[in-house]
């Protein structure tokens, strides 16, 4: 469907008050609840890369096109766009947007919104319609590029997403290093003092299938390393000076390897083992990650089920796969929200098998601003045609 | 009734009202407004959110106002009102370095916010030219850029999230963690017309341990663009690369000797960095990419004086200027990058037929240009001159693919030039976004909007 198919498929739906679902990656499928009858707008095919200079260092893309493919595109010009999206040979530029994700290097190069320069956009009502633009700093108008980003597809679909692109770091590296016993604390706070500033840490507990080595007696961490050539020998230097004074004696060294095992553990929380699984990630702060990571275990520790931890070290977030029996996870999920509830409110469930997740809440706490989020959904969609029930703000939750 | 409610609310030394007060809160840095009905300096939030709820009893417009540096009318009452000053809500409310973020009341000073967390190591980024006086609210609500903002990126991204007073007085926050929409994004940039900013969480980043400064000059305006265009081309992102042309470097010369060539047709003042490693190698990268566009200087800062002396001149560029002109006018778009010899060729251009001079000093990393235009506004055909050639360069700019304001906002004097960019069923989306937020269009009213659009469009 080109841009005219859509606004017009919008503009018959909008007459006749008839709901549309969008499908694309349905990587984050996840992350919300399942679109209620609704006719089918399949965004798979528009994947045309729209306007590319490399020299200017922005791309416009078709917001099908897969996280995969885009990043492949700017790779030939050695550039990227650290959009971390897990499933990246699935997941869509769009879904990555409309479900806000962010992933581990995002305290390094900001999240995928604050690479996102401009947009197109159809209404509900199938107007067309843009913002933004092709420059890297523009102040005209309100920012309705990125006011989408989270929305889910409930509030306008995205048709076109601009971006500013970044030079590709000359030089990946990743350290692998299992933590002796009582090391874990040090490590955290090592890690995140490190010079050069990773560009992705994590302490793992489980995961096991997805790296190599040893687990560790308490976890192991993965550091990324991304730098110029210049640089590389001296921070690993430096880098392994610094964890030994953590305690940490051994780190292996993975180059060759490095993007494909940041590629698994951006992966990993989406990949669930079978249909009796979940993953469900709290955003916190990085200060309060740890003792997070050991609440949210030891609740999944009373039910007796398999746990797989991962703390994103510089940014905080805590993200946890638990395999179990589905009748239960009513309850853990029920049980984490109240022990997190004022320590991160920003909790969320992220994948779930077929039946865990139509038994789950997939949202956590309301945002503040849920009014104001229904109002504008109200507004741009008056007659809950976009999506509907994909989202906390179709007042199916109030 | 309006004076006796605000005084009742927030006590006459925080309600201004003498003629002389109303004067100094009726312009910005760009133009002169109206005079505003009375000017109230709240100290907390809650005060805000009454005087809000006042003036919407008495349908009075709200103009919230930073320091007044705007450079689009921003601040500037269109239509009488209550001017708010946030110049006693100035504190830096929470710092939570472990974090790297830090709370901040809208009236803090920019710089003054890197300058009292200087010890821990850690800074704001955002930097804009005004940044010794400009507020870290007026910041937020124009979404301000800087030299910095090429690698660090403009307000927007360093805001994590915001309380705010809304059109009824009642306050909510956002958070860019939030679940939904990124209502954030949304009220960075919106201009004082979604919302009143009463505090911000903002992003705090490391101190690099290494800063290198270098200056080249180029026998061209061209040349030197070119070199601009070659520089990002080759995937080299320094921290600033801010371009100044002759005019510029003499004004600034004879105002700070900030250490220029003064016979250079333009400038470039690069910064990088980062580890030492890395600053080296942008040291070479870049000296050989100026020199093959025919740079006759490449020059390193080679102490912390030099570096600063050779930012003093940039930053005090519109100062010097202000010495060599009864007045200037301070235009401001983006183009992309690639396209900056050209807009600088239709600048030149343009200047020239009108008989104007010319002065560019702009952020050329980020295709962000600043042509000065100087004239004395006593004489009526310079004044004319100087609107037209504003105008020829919006829609040059907007032909090359670029905007008509990279940073410094619509406010009024750009609504018109909306229309440029967007057509009205975008601006209608906007409009849209503005109803839901303002229903009463009391919040900064005449800004951003040409005269004339409205939401209807959209309605089903
Ligand atoms: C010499 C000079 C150099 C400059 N250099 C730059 C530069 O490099 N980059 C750049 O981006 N800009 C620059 N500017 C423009 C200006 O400094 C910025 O726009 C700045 O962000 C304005 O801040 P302020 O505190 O002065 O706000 P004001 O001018 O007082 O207000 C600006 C806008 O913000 C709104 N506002 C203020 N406070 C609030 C609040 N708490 N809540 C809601 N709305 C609010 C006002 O209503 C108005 O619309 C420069 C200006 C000058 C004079």
């Amino acid at each position: 469907m080109n841009d005219a198919a859509i606004s017009a498929a919008l503009a018959d739906a909008s007459a006749h008050r008839r709901p549309v679902a969008l499908r694309a990656g349905d990587v984050f499928s996840g992350m919300h609840r399942r679109v209620i009858d609704a006719d089918e707008i399949d965004l798979r095919s528009r994947r045309a890369i729209r306007e590319y200079e490399p020299r200017d260092l922005t791309i416009a893309v078709e917001c099908g096109i897969t996280a995969a493919q885009l990043e492949q595109t700017l790779r030939e010009h050695r550039q990227f766009l650290p959009l971390d999206a897990p499933n990246a040979p699935q997941a869509s530029v769009g879904g990555v947007l409309a479900a806000a994700w962010s992933g581990p290097r995002r305290h390094r190069y900001g999240r995928p919104r604050d690479l996102l320069i401009g947009s197109e956009f159809a209404l509900a009502d199938g107007t067309l319609a843009r913002a933004g633009g092709m420059v890297v700093k523009n102040v005209a108008g309100y920012d309705l590029s990125r006011l989408f980003v989270g929305s889910m597809g409930s509030l306008a679909i995205l048709l076109r997403a601009n971006f500013k692109a970044l030079p590709l770091p000359e030089s990946t590296r990743i350290f692998l290093a299992a933590l002796p016993d009582g090391t874990r604390e040090r490590a955290f706070s090592q890690v995140r003092n490190l010079r050069p500033e990773p560009a992705a840490a994590w302490w793992i507990a489980g995961y096991d299938r997805e790296i190599d080595g040893d687990p560790g007696d308490d976890g192991r961490i993965a550091i990324l390393l991304e730098c110029d050539n210049a640089l590389l020998e001296r921070a690993t230097l430096d880098w392994r000076a610094a964890l030994g004074r953590a305690g940490i004696p051994e780190t292996r060294l993975l180059d060759a390897g490095a993007y494909a095992s940041f590629t698994r553990l951006l992966d990993a929380p989406m990949h669930l083992p079978g249909l009796n699984a979940l993953s469900y990630r709290s955003v916190s702060l990085p200060s309060q990650a740890l003792a997070l990571a050991d609440s949210i275990a030891d609740v999944i520790d009373r039910f007796d089920m398999h746990r797989d931890l991962l703390v994103d070290i510089m940014n905080g977030d805590v993200t946890v796969r638990a395999v179990g029996d589905a009748a239960s996870f009513t309850h853990v999920v029920g049980m984490l929200d109240d022990a997190l509830h004022d320590r991160a409110p920003r909790a969320r469930i992220l994948a779930g098998g077929g039946e865990v997740h139509d038994r789950l809440d997939c949202f956590g706490l309301l945002p503040n601003a849920f009014a104001q989020m229904r109002a504008l959904k109200e507004r741009f969609d008056p007659h809950g045609i976009l999506n509907p029930g994909i989202a906390f703000f179709d007042g199916l939750h109030t | 009734m309006l004076i006796e409610r605000l005084i009742e609310a927030l006590g006459a030394e925080a309600v201004k009202t003498s003629p002389e007060d109303l004067a100094c809160y009726s312009f910005d840095a760009y133009s002169q407004g109206v005079l505003p009905s009375a000017v109230v300096l709240p100290s907390s939030a809650a005060q805000v959110s009454a005087v809000v709820k006042i003036a919407r009893d008495l349908e009075e417009p709200l103009i919230a106002r930073g320091s007044g540096t705007g450079l689009c009318g921003g601040a500037a009452p269109a239509r009488a009102g209550v001017v708010l000053s946030f110049a006693r809500m100035n504190r830096l409310l929470e710092l939570d370095v472990e974090n790297r973020r830090a709370r901040v009341a809208p009236g803090l000073v920019n710089l003054q916010l890197s300058e009292r967390i200087a010890s821990t190591g850690f800074f704001y980024a955002p930097d804009p030219a005004s940044q010794r006086a400009s507020t870290i609210g007026g910041n937020i609500a124009t979404n301000a850029g800087g030299p910095h903002c090429l690698a660090y990126g403009t307000t927007v991204n360093h805001v994590l999230a915001l309380e705010i007073v809304d059109e009824r007085g009642e306050c909510f926050t956002t958070a860019v963690e939030d679940l939904g929409y990124d209502l954030t994004a949304l009220l960075v940039g919106s201009e004082g017309t979604l919302g009143i900013v009463t505090s911000a969480w903002v992003r705090l980043l490391r101190i690099p341990p290494t800063t290198g400064v270098w200056l080249a000059a180029f026998p061209s305006i061209e040349s030197a663009s070119e070199a601009v265009s070659a520089i990002v081309g080759a995937g080299i992102v320094p921290t600033a690369l801010e371009m100044m042309d002759a005019t510029i470097v003499r004004a600034v010369e004879s105002a700070y000797a900030a250490g220029y060539p003064a016979d250079a047709a333009a400038v470039l003042l690069v910064e990088s960095s980062g580890e030492p490693e890395e600053v080296a190698s942008a040291d070479s990268a870049i000296a050989r990419i100026a020199r093959a566009h025919g740079a006759t200087k490449w020059q390193a800062a080679t102490s912390t004086e030099q570096r600063e002396a050779l930012w003093r001149g940039r930053k005090g560029a519109a100062g010097a200027i202000g010495r060599i002109a009864p007045n200037y006018y301070t235009q401001d778009v983006c183009v992309p990058r690639t396209r900056l010899p050209e807009m600088l060729a239709t600048v030149d251009e343009a200047a020239k037929q009108h008989g104007i001079v010319v002065g560019n000093v702009f952020h050329a990393g980020d295709g962000n240009l600043h042509p000065l235009l100087l004239y004395d506004k006593r004489d009526a055909r310079q004044v004319a001159a100087v609107i037209e050639i504003g105008n020829i360069v919006l829609a040059r700019a907007v032909e090359l693919g670029g905007t008509i304001s990279g940073e410094h906002g619509v406010g009024i004097e750009k609504r018109n030039g909306m229309s440029l960019v967007y057509r009205a069923e975008d601006l209608a989306a906007m409009a849209n976004v503005r109803e839901i937020f303002d229903p009463h269009a009391l919040l900064n009213p005449e800004k951003i909007f040409p005269s004339g659009i409205s939401c209807r469009e959209m309605r089903t």
